[in-house]
């Protein structure tokens, strides 16, 4: 069950981390007319569109990581702590800490793209989806690196 | 718009507030709830393995606190943005809306500053 549920939640994490990379390039650096690279099609895209899925796929990432957390406690952290993997659980707290926070930036965060322009200035904007982006990279690869710890280590 | 504006307020209240909460309730251990996941227990408040039982024990009964603290931080977030909601428009249109990138960016830095002592093991 837990295996099923990592997997569930590294694939739901690979698709926010899209959605966030797209949305964050193109409201730093939006792509003109011309879109022939593909740097310039990756920004090539509508970053309101992309708010909702970002707030639903954050909620349910954070929601399997929450249920998966405990199977980690368990049955995996006591073999890191044995094994003397205290920056990869110092990497992994600082992970959840982040999380958190960024949890409770959510509804600010759709705020802000639900009528972009109309109230908050685009700096704002800006820098709630970097923190957001920010965030999900660092859990993503966090996450990735404590699971594969023991080809990393070994 | 009226309640457009109140939501507005009450979700930028709220994630500065957990921001700054969160990083107290870690600071000072202050889990609403300490879970038990290998004997499927919760137990109301902060609970180190040795309140009870030997620290040795720790990896029969490992004890998790993430939970805890994020739930403190929201409840107390909770509170302080359904209060912002009450202030007139005026007031909070004041506030200069930075601090809401801000004061998380700060409280990550908090947090990783308070997950240092990892790194010197």
């Amino acid at each position: 069950m837990a295996t099923f549920l990592l997997i569930v939640h590294g694939l739901i994490a690979v698709a926010l981390l899209g959605a966030l990379s797209h949305q964050t390039l193109a409201t730093w650096a939006p792509a003109g007319g011309r879109s022939g690279s593909f740097f310039s099609r990756f920004r090539t895209v509508p970053p309101a569109s992309f708010a909702n899925a970002v707030v639903v796929l954050y909620a349910i990432s954070a929601l399997l990581g929450a249920i998966v957390y405990l199977y980690f406690r368990v049955d995996i952290r006591p073999s890191l702590e044995q094994a003397g993997h205290w920056p990869a659980l110092g990497f992994f707290d600082i992970k959840e800490h982040f999380i958190s926070i960024g949890a409770a930036l959510l509804p600010a965060y759709w705020v802000c793209w639900r009528r972009p322009g109309a109230e908050d200035p685009y700096r704002l904007r800006a820098a709630l989806t970097t923190i957001m982006a920010f965030i999900v990279w660092w859990g993503f690869l966090t996450g990735h690196v404590v699971n594969n710890i023991m080809g990393f280590g070994s | 718009m009226t309640s457009s504006h109140a939501f507005r307020t009450f979700a930028f209240a709220y994630g500065t507030a957990f921001a700054v909460l969160y990083v107290i309730a870690l600071k000072l251990d202050l889990a609403l709830f300490t879970v038990y996941p290998a004997q499927s227990l919760v137990l109301l408040g902060t609970h180190r393995s040795r309140d009870i039982v030997d620290p040795a024990m720790s990896f029969l009964a490992p004890a998790m606190y993430w939970y805890g603290w994020t739930t403190t931080a929201a409840l107390g977030a909770l509170i302080f943005a359904l209060i912002a909601t009450v202030f007139p428009e005026r007031w909070t249109r004041r506030l200069w809306s930075g601090w809401l990138w801000v004061v998380p960016v700060a409280a990550m830095a908090a947090c990783v500053y308070l997950t240092m002592p990892w790194f010197r093991l």
